[in-house]
């Protein structure tokens, strides 16, 4: 127990009381440690950044580029600038807490991020389209107007950035409110430069555009003039960003929600496209003045020429009214008009987009094509306006009441429930859920449904498992697989046909996989019932690959083996007067999967509240104590795999009619551990964090694609989880059961889990 | 019954690697009751650094005189398993002591090794070469019959394989019974608390467990390498087989990894090819995996903790 | 505690964006020229498009075409008499099918593709072939040889490689001539199955006797199914994988010594086997609807030019896939001649190749399958390390 506190880095911490013998000596000396572990960090960087490749011949070559001489010293830099950082930080920690820091780090990083990574066009002339390229090929383009041309000038763009961020930091540091103003609003100039001087090369290069990183430079920058607003505005001289965020929404609980609601209206009707034939790009205005004329639906006319600014006004004053008077009717109107909006703003999508496919533009063939993103921008707006009405209604019988006053001030309310915030960003969540991906690029439609959709639904299926029951498992792909195959054989895609009786569109599927799962769920779970923890993972595992190798092994020439099921027909639902064919298109996928999701989660949401939730977590704590105090343990199990196992089978049914293909090379061991660690990553036992886990770590790869070398992107993606477990072993988003349980209700840090090495969490307590 | 011992030998030889990498798993679970996911690439990483050693060494020499040749394989073991140990040590450092000090849930630990698993055999791939083969230099017949059981033969790399895993073995078992770092082992096994308050420094213990392992591992790498081919993804496969073998003898069991090693070797080469059967093959050989796991499956369900029982500390 | 570790990541996180963005700032200029797809264009651009593995278990395949593919496109532009620039897109699909949609719509969404080399599997083809024939866009098949592909009605779809029916049956009609017994051991891969499969129908056929057996690709250890072999009493053994793994497998034969024949289809004839196998390759046989790229004259200058560029000799698939770029390449030219560039008229022109390529003579059949007879099958061996070609498979003794 002794050693082991002096060994870790931590100048504060003498030995304790129990000390033998403290070590000493150079190897002993926690600088001296820090100091070798910094260098080594900056060792590792360097061999991980940059395009060097082993080869087949020369076993050293990739090395000795990586630590060639120049390039090395500038890792090893790095190295020492974090050694430094973290040696010196009590000396600068207390100049950290002034109000504005966070913020104006948050700005530097968006911006630094923006404009190194992020793309800046979508168009093939700028090549990979950062920034970097983008800058030194627009700064030779005569055509484009002056103020672009300066912003991307060689270096004009980072040194506005220095200019505005030693502004800010000369404003928080010394507290001159003067100074303050002034980087507020330099911030806020620079930002607006930025966004439209890449608006500018948009309209030049006159290709659909989906890049995010002017977006997020002006975000950034939004961020660095309401750090110095934070600082010009301070009461105190400590800042307590939290706790300032928490009293807006104790205040005037919808207002958040507004203020998003307005911005993001304005854009849209403002600047944003809303219909591009033939590569031009049309605001609402001249989306108008384009129609007229051409036989548009009256109401949908009326509504680009002036229903929809109309609308749009209405429900803003409605919303920021409601949430001021904290008045049910105006909520009431606010949640009717925002609905209207949303509405009518779809309605004119599709009036608008028909008829401009019937003309032809871009060889559209229906509805919904050629769309910019600003009508999608005006219905999440009026659905966020709407959601603050709803905050605004949800939280009226709250008796508590901020003072306006109290914004601004340093009292630190106690642990208190801020109403309505959780509610805010799951609405928020929902409208870019609804409205993104039609704005986001073919490719990313695509990576959203089939990539981070399907695993989102993967994720909150294992959470059951992993995450509330504390069974590890994994195996997880098998139900998966069972769903597909299922799939598969119901709609006769494999060389055993069912009888005809037995054919069924792929949807109709959905409850045999479930049925099956559950069953297959059952049967995993009986004979592995006795055992614990690490016994269940490796027989899980088992599991999974038993399945995945029948599959390849063709028994009775059932699954086709290695060469897989094709020809499983894409979804459709024949239901009366309704009826809808999924075709090619990802975005009716992505919808249909956003329902199973929506399904799913509300499903769970309730279950984990629910008689047989508590069941499992008691069983996850303590099984022999669930067990004495009266939880059916077998059945209590048994139940979690099973329901996990379906969840699993529904996304394995949608899968196989989405991709039309499958083999059994989709179900490897390795998406089993995949699933797992996207859980972990998310937060165990919490549905929003499986759910942000899938979706982080399964971006992550397609992200990473324009940023390193394709073949490197497992080697980053394991280094985030790594860093992501040692920093933040609970994960994105914890539940408060965990959370309570890795800091203690009140914060406490547990010391005497340094002597213990194991047993706590899951599976724990041996 | 020349069949069956052929394929016994075949067996043996899978298995004693199997068992070699499976003490890894046990050690690191016995006093961290954790399952070390990085250990295949410790094993990987073994095999690369050993390479790098031999053929530097060997250049291009070909058939060595035996002399040179044992001195060739002791220098590949040592170098296989300095490597293994370094690469053990810095993993614990990084991916586990952090977690430890800050009470991490026990899923974490896992998911940070499935992290440094990703990372340590991706970066591999990157600084030397994502090849699916890489082989060692040829400076002895490997594949020559070195000595006749019954009518089956037993080739140099079996045999170098089974006396190298065996000597090992019983070096660890000696180490871990006989010496005070291995008592400290098992006492940090046994009860860590108590084991702090005996003076056991547990941070230090459970270091140079990983060590201890890593070295084995890495020793095992060589191994492979040399019978077989090595790549930067080789570990995956051997390592899950590794830890079911760990599993399979009883989890955190020293005794158990070696004979769950052993077993699982010889059942994945005899059950699908069925010797005394006639040479009529029963299953084909596209089914030793689901027999291997079947029997794992069987095995469990009838012994939860294994064949022998876990705790490294009592069964050793 | 906290808050200083976060604080500590944040600044390493700073750390490596800074250095990312001194690495990758490079600063190609040349301005930006307006209206890319204006069509026929002196300056126009257009891009073939490679979907393939380039990251995960299969790379070595996907790394061989593709750097093929970057050949075909780097010396069509430096002849300098396109009229166009060409530029090649790499869209990795980690040849995993449930990831090649994504990779399919990033080569769609760009609107310069004129035509696509691959997918290289045909799991992933199966995936995307309907997406890119939707979409009219021509694919160009370098490596999937599943003998179905050609009846699932992908409109766009063509292949430069043998289908394994092809090349199957005419192996196996040699095996028959020299064995009564033959052992057939797949690598349970979509590719080796099919082989496998098409091999066994065939030595049925002749009354060959035949057991068959599969080990799955990852494995390393082929001693148990060399013995197997060996035990059978099989006068001859075939292969249905690919190089690496064929190489452990005849060295693992070797070691049984076992003394009949072995041989493997296309995906095993390459310089991998030969160095992987070492001595214990001599003698090893291979079927191949294709000229030895290394051997034959018309693509000495190709290996040249791939070792010269890439530092290691041409693999697996490589020369098809130049081969497959090379018409798309002539096709943009072609459709460029008759007036205007879209996929849909470069879609046309490849229809009608009829190429004199470096694995032999290329014509699509209606199908999109290589025509019937544009490819005779050799036969191969390897003698002293090397791979020699003994002629027509069909006269060979």
């Amino acid at each position: 127990m002794s050693a082991a506190t002096t060994d870790t880095p931590t100048p504060s911490q003498g030995p304790t009381p129990y000390a033998i013998k403290p070590p000493s000596g150079v190897v002993h000396n926690p600088h001296v440690r820090r100091f070798v572990a910094c260098l080594a960090l900056g060792f590792v960087l360097a061999l991980m950044i940059g395009e060097q490749e082993g080869t087949q011949q020369d076993f050293g070559l990739a090395f000795r580029e990586a630590v060639a001489l120049p390039r090395i010293l500038i890792f090893l830099g790095i190295g020492i600038l974090v050694f430094l950082a973290i040696t010196f930080w009590p000396r600068i920690e207390h100049f950290l807490i002034r109000p504005g820091i966070r913020p104006l780090f948050v700005g530097l990083l968006s911006v630094a991020v923006s404009q190194t990574l992020l793309k800046w066009s979508d168009s093939s002339v700028v090549g990979n389209g950062k920034f970097g390229t983008l800058a030194g090929k627009a700064a030779d383009t005569p055509q484009l107007a002056p103020f672009a041309r300066a912003y991307f000038t060689t270096g004009v763009a980072w040194a506005a950035l220095i200019v505005v961020v030693v502004v800010a930091a000369y404003a928080i540091f010394t507290g001159q409110r003067a100074v303050a103003w002034v980087g507020a609003g330099l911030a806020v100039v620079v930002g607006l430069w930025a966004f439209f001087s890449q608006g500018r090369v948009v309209s030049l290069l006159q290709t659909p555009d989906h890049s995010t990183g002017a977006l997020v430079a002006l975000l950034g920058y939004l961020a660095i003039a309401a750090a110095c607003a934070a600082c010009a505005l301070r009461r105190t001289e400590t800042a307590d960003t939290k706790g300032f965020i928490d009293r807006v929404f104790a205040w005037r609980p919808g207002m958040p929600l507004a203020a998003v609601g307005i911005v993001v209206g304005l854009v849209s009707l403002g600047v944003a496209t809303w219909f591009s034939p033939q590569n031009e790009d049309l605001t609402l205005v001249d989306t108008a003045s384009f129609f007229s004329g051409h036989g548009l639906a009256p109401l949908s006319q009326a509504y680009l020429s002036w229903l929809g600014y109309l609308l749009f006004v209405v429900a803003a004053v409605l919303a920021v009214l409601g949430c001021l008077r904290r008045d049910t009717r105006i909520a009431w109107a606010t949640a009717v008009v925002g609905i209207v909006g949303a509405v009518l703003t779809l309605m004119t999508l599709y009036s608008t987009s028909s008829l401009g496919a019937k003309s032809g533009f871009d060889g559209a063939s229906g509805a919904w094509q050629n769309l910019g993103g600003g009508g999608w921008f005006a219905a999440a707006a009026f659905t966020i306006l709407a959601g603050a009405g709803y905050i605004v209604l949800s939280v009226a019988h709250d008796v508590k009441v901020g003072k306006l006053s109290d914004l601004g001030s340093d009292i630190v309310g106690q642990a208190r429930q801020v109403p309505g915030m959780g509610k805010a960003l799951v609405l928020l969540v929902v409208a870019a859920a609804l409205f993104y991906p039609p704005t986001a690029t073919e490719f990313w439609q695509k990576v959203i449904v089939s990539e981070i959709g399907i695993y989102v639904l993967l994720a909150i299926g294992l959470n059951v498992v992993v995450g509330w029951a504390g069974l590890l498992d994994l195996g997880f792909i098998a139900f998966y697989a069972i769903g597909s195959y299922t799939t598969a054989y119901l709609v006769g895609a494999l060389p055993i046909t069912p009888p005809e009786w037995l054919r069924l569109p792929p949807l109709a599927a959905i409850p045999f996989a479930i049925v099956i799962c559950l069953i297959a769920g059952v049967a995993l779970g009986f004979p592995t019932l006795r055992l614990r923890g690490d016994y269940l993972a490796i027989v899980t595992l088992g599991f999974g690959e038993i399945i995945r190798l029948v599959a390849i092994n063709n028994p009775a020439n059932f699954t086709n083996g290695p060469r897989g099921a094709f020809g499983i027909p894409q979804p459709s639902i024949h239901l009366g007067p309704l009826h809808i064919d999924w075709g090619s298109s990802s975005l009716q996928y992505w919808y249909l999967l956003l329902v199973l999701i929506g399904v799913t989660v509300l499903l769970f949401n309730r279950l984990e509240q629910s008689r047989l939730g508590r069941a499992w977590a008691a069983i996850r704590e303590d099984e022999v104590a669930a067990q004495a105090s009266g939880v059916n343990t077998v059945r209590v199990k048994l139940l979690a795999f099973a329901i996990g196992a379906s969840t699993s089978g529904v996304a394995g049914v949608f899968f196989a009619s989405q991709i039309g293909y499958i083999n059994p090379d989709n179900f490897i061991l390795n998406n089993s551990i995949l699933v797992v660690a996207y859980v972990v990553f998310g937060g165990m036992g919490s549905l929003p964090g499986a759910m942000a886990g899938a979706a982080v770590l399964t971006w992550l790869p397609e992200f990473l694609k324009d940023q390193v070398p394709a073949e490197d992107r497992q080697m980053w993606i394991g280094a985030v989880i790594l860093l992501m477990m040692i920093f933040r072993p609970q994960g994105l988003i914890p539940a408060k059961r965990r959370a309570a349980e890795l800091h203690g209700l009140d914060d406490q840090p547990r010391e005497e889990t340094r002597a213990v090495p194991a047993g706590e969490g899951m599976g724990g307590g041996r | 019954m020349t069949d069956f011992l052929n394929y016994l030998i075949l067996g043996l030889t899978r298995g004693s690697m199997y068992a070699l990498i499976a003490l890894g798993y046990t050690l690191v679970y016995g006093v961290l009751q954790l399952i070390n996911f990085a250990h295949s690439e410790v094993f990987m990483s073994g095999a690369f650094g050993s390479y790098l050693v031999v053929s530097g060494v060997v250049g291009s020499h070909h058939n060595l005189p035996w002399y040179a040749t044992v001195g060739v394989l002791l220098i590949g073991l040592g170098s296989g398993a300095a490597v293994g140990a370094f690469v053990a040590w810095a993993l614990e450092r990084v991916a586990y002591r952090p977690l430890r000090e800050r009470g991490a849930p026990k899923l974490a630990f896992l998911i940070s090794a499935i992290g440094a698993s990703f990372f340590l055999s991706q970066l591999a791939g990157k600084l030397f070469n994502r090849l699916s083969q890489n082989q060692f230099p040829t400076y002895f017949n490997a594949n020559g019959a070195a000595l006749h059981i019954g009518g089956a033969s037993v080739s140099w790399i079996q045999l170098i394989v089974i006396v190298s895993a065996l000597v090992l073995m019983i070096g660890l078992d000696r180490l871990v019974n006989g010496t005070k770092l291995g008592s400290s082992i098992r006492g940090v096994a046994e009860d860590a608390p108590t084991a702090a308050l005996m003076g056991i420094d547990i941070d230090k213990t459970i270091s140079r467990t990983f060590i201890i392992g890593g070295a084995l591992g890495g020793a095992a790498g060589f191994l492979f390498g040399t019978a077989f081919v090595f790549s930067n993804t080789m570990g995956f496969i051997p390592g899950v087989k590794a830890f079911a073998a760990a599993v399979l003898g009883g989890i955190g069991n020293i005794r158990g990894a070696m004979i769950g090693g052993l077993l699982l070797g010889v059942v994945e080469n005899l059950v699908p090819t069925a010797p005394w059967n006639g040479g009529q093959a029963w299953i084909g050989i596209q089914w030793t995996d689901v027999v291997a796991f079947v029997v794992l499956i069987l095995v469990l369900v009838l012994r939860p903790t294994g064949i022998l029982g876990e705790k490294l500390g009592r069964a050793a | 505690m906290r808050t200083r570790n976060l604080v500590s990541v944040a600044v390493l996180g700073l750390a490596a964006t800074t250095a990312l963005g001194a690495c990758s700032n490079s600063n190609d200029s040349g301005g930006l020229s307006g209206g890319s797809s204006s069509g026929g264009g002196g300056g126009a651009t257009y891009t073939v498009a490679f979907e393939g593995p380039l990251s995960g278990d299969n790379a070595q395949l996907g790394i061989n075409e593709v750097n093929a593919a970057q050949l075909a496109v780097d010396q069509a532009n430096q002849k300098g008499d396109l009229g166009f620039t060409l530029k090649l897109l790499k869209a990795d699909d980690v040849g995993d099918p449930s990831k090649a949609p994504a990779a399919a719509a990033q080569i769609l969404q760009d609107n310069t593709v004129m035509g696509v080399i691959g997918p290289s599997f045909s799991g992933t083809t199966k995936a995307v072939g309907k997406t890119f024939g939707d979409a009219g866009l021509a694919i160009v098949n370098p490596s999937a040889s599943n003998g179905t592909l050609q009846t699932l009605g992908f409109k766009t779809w063509h292949r430069v490689n043998p289908n394994d029916f092809a090349e199957g049956p005419a192996a196996a009609d040699w095996l028959a001539k020299k064995a009564k017994k033959v052992f057939v051991v797949d690598d349970l891969s979509d590719y080796g199955s099919g082989v496998a499969a098409a091999v066994i129908k065939e030595l049925k056929a002749k009354g060959v006797t035949v057991q068959h057996q599969g080990v799955d690709a990852k494995t390393t250890d082929y001693g148990a199914i060399s013995q197997t072999v060996k035990n059978s009493g099989a006068d001859a053994v075939f292969y249905a994988g690919y190089d690496a793994q064929g190489a452990l497998f005849t060295k693992a034969l070797t070691a049984v010594g076992y003394k009949g024949i072995r041989m493997a289809g296309n995906g095993v004839k390459s310089s991998v086997f030969t160095e992987g196998a070492g001595a214990a390759g001599n003698g090893f046989y291979f079927s191949c609807g294709c000229q030895d790229a290394t051997v034959a004259p018309s693509a000495k200058d190709f290996t040249a030019a791939y070792q010269k560029m890439f530092n290691t000799p041409p693999s697996t698939y490589s020369p098809e896939a130049y081969d497959a770029t090379n018409i798309l390449i002539n096709a943009i030219k072609a459709a460029k001649a008759a007036g205007s560039v879209t996929r849909a008229t470069v879609n046309e022109q490849v229809n009608k190749t009829d190429y004199e390529g470096i694995t032999g003579h290329i014509k699509f059949g209606t199908d999109g399958d290589l025509a019937k007879g544009s490819g005779t099958v050799n036969l191969y061996e390897q003698k002293d390390g090397k791979i020699v070609s003994l002629g027509d498979i069909t006269k060979a003794s």
